[in-house]
């Protein structure tokens, strides 16, 4: 069974030969430091739960291609039931990790690559689908973490690739050759880019003719020759340094983004997946984006779970669970979490087949499901910060805690109800902190602000898919009205 | 002989019992005379427990169905779409266990 465990997946990212760049300095290894070990560690749970008998229902799956089982990140969905599991897989996840396990990327991009390369080749005559099935196979085979690459930095919004200043804004083919191309450019935001093994890259936004060129899509190793990380800061990154672990909140699990550029990369043709085909450029982002979104119904509701027992918590440590004012706030995080959650369900269940024969999860409804997460989030957040009390931004620290002589004094004025230790209150504070300000928010925040399109983009698809002159005619029926 | 009776879990995404409280209480009281074989077997199993975590009971497919050709199903705090309260669930499928293999005619044992 080709399931690595999470201490070979551990050894596997050693041998990588990444070139990192974290707060100015080259990272000579990655896997040990510690503002990126957490992030690590989430991608590793996706390993070891997978070899649970517990979990392995949700992340576990049998690959059409071998009959194996084989981890949920490297399947293609192959009926409604494979979507369902899927978000139900994410919402595990971001409970056990309380932060972005970062694997989901590379599945999402697996699946729109699948269905949009087998499309355009029926219509072109192309073989992109036959590269990328040879790619699934040795993904699946080798159980790899792929990281799916579609964000462009796009420099100025209101000009296209080819008229941008500078032409490597967008990642482009800047050379083709008769043993492949040559790539430039960069792609922002890249959700767990330093623990992958491969990368996954696609256009960011649909193409134009005029813009062929950065119409590619291409697989290669994490650490093939020319590219390079530079890892982006996060709030309160600083405090793994420390030495103190109760103040980072979440000692063991985080996520992280990074810049990967691209320094004239030769991709082989065999691992080209597209080039310059631009008319099928809008579809495959667009399956990519409904995947991703439809992600989010499962792993920010994770985390949701996690805050809303942190918040309760809180308020038992606080003696302010019985407080009516308290349990209607837990009621509405409750709320909106299952209400992400719904969404996330809603739009696996209402997919469908596509002609290669893996499942496309309903748009409409995946839009809205993340139209949804740009904005529950933050009123999670909110009242989970509103039950916590402002000592979760106001407490000292670890190192006070400890002190010989000053300890016993934190001790005694951090304290809460008698019968809970002040460590322990202090702990799920700094938890809730760590979810709503620090590490963690770049994951449950923003990124539900931004992460899979930014909201702009959800309403964009919400129209083009919302049907409304049916809907018009559905009113004109009631009212009577004929022409 | 022991009987080997298999066991699947579902994925644990919405847990409303303690699956694995639940399943070693069980071993303990189907020590001796039967054992607990954990993922897939060669061989389909008389009889197998589905250990769902929540009434969903979303491991319930046809392709976890033909792993045995009888199941006892746990979906939460409800045995075969019975409610009963977690403290007691080991006990009941421990008894179900039990009177199945009693109610089976020895001949038609493959």
């Amino acid at each position: 069974m080709p399931l690595m465990t999470g201490e070979q997946y551990e050894e596997s990212l050693r041998k990588l030969n990444m070139k990192v760049y974290l707060l100015g300095e080259i990272v000579k290894n990655p896997v040990d430091h510690p503002i990126i070990r957490p992030s690590m560690n989430s991608v590793k749970l996706t390993y070891s739960l997978a070899q649970d008998p517990q979990y392995e229902d949700l992340m576990t799956a049998t690959s059409h291609l071998t009959g194996n089982r084989v981890n949920r990140f490297c399947h293609l969905h192959r009926s409604t039931g494979d979507l369902v599991s899927k978000v139900k897989m994410q919402r595990l996840l971001g409970q056990k990790s309380g932060a972005c396990f970062q694997r989901c990327v590379g599945m999402d991009a697996i699946n729109a690559v699948d269905s949009v390369t087998f499309e355009m080749d029926r219509k072109l005559g192309t073989k992109y689908h036959e590269r990328f099935n040879k790619f699934l196979l040795m993904m699946q085979e080798q159980d790899l973490t792929v990281d799916g690459a579609m964000t462009d930095p796009k420099g100025d919004r209101g000009l296209p690739p080819h008229k941008q200043a500078d032409p490597d804004l967008f990642v482009r083919i800047a050379q083709r050759k008769s043993d492949g191309i040559i790539v430039r450019g960069a792609k922002a935001h890249q959700t767990g880019a330093i623990n992958s093994h491969w990368i996954l890259v696609m256009p960011t936004m649909t193409m134009a003719k005029e813009d062929a060129d950065y119409a590619v899509s291409f697989v290669a190793p994490a650490d093939a020759a020319g590219i390079s990380y530079i890892y982006g800061r996060q709030s309160c990154d600083t405090r793994k340094l420390e030495g103190s672990p109760i103040d980072v909140g979440n000692r063991q699990y985080g996520g992280h983004e990074a810049l990967m550029v691209f320094d004239d990369v030769f991709i082989p043709w065999e691992n080209v997946l597209m080039a310059g085909e631009y008319e099928f450029s809008g579809p495959l982002v667009e399956r990519f984006a409904g995947y991703h979104r439809q992600s989010y119904g499962g792993c920010k509701v994770g985390v949701g779970d996690v805050l809303i027992g942190a918040a309760a918590l809180a308020a038992d440590y606080n003696g302010a669970m019985k407080a009516s004012h308290i349990k209607d706030k837990l009621i509405e995080m409750m709320h909106l979490n299952e209400t992400l959650y719904a969404c996330g369900i809603a739009c696996s269940a209402e997919g469908n087949k596509t002609a290669s024969g893996n499942y496309l999860i309903n748009m409409l409804l995946a839009n809205v499901c993340k139209q949804n997460v740009t904005r529950f989030p933050y009123e999670i957040a909110r009242l989970a910060e509103d039950i916590a009390g402002g000592l979760m931004v106001t407490m000292a620290s670890e190192k006070d805690l400890k002190h010989p002589e000053i300890g016993k004094v934190v001790e005694k004025y951090f304290r809460g109800v008698a019968s809970v230790p002040t460590e322990h209150r202090m702990r799920i504070l700094r938890l809730i902190e760590n979810i709503t300000l620090g590490t963690a928010a770049v994951g449950y925040r923003t990124e539900s602000m931004h992460g899979a399109g930014s909201p702009q983009a959800q309403r964009i698809m919400i129209s083009r898919q919302g049907n409304l002159e049916q809907k018009k005619n559905l009113a004109k029926e009631l009212a009577g009205i004929k022409e | 002989m022991m009987k080997r009776i298999g066991l699947k879990y579902c994925g644990g995404c919405n847990p409303h019992i303690e699956r694995s409280r639940f399943v070693d209480e069980l071993k303990r009281k189907l020590a001796g005379d039967f054992s607990l074989d954990v993922g897939c077997s060669t061989e389909k199993w008389e009889l197998g427990i589905l250990v769902c975590g929540c009434p969903v009971a979303c491991a319930d497919r046809p392709e976890t169905r033909s792993l045995a050709l009888e199941w006892i199903v746990v979906s939460g705090q409800i045995v075969d779409l019975e409610s009963i309260s977690e403290n007691e669930l080991a006990t009941v499928v421990a008894l179900k266990i039990k009177e199945f293999f009693e109610g089976r005619n020895p001949h038609e044992v493959a």
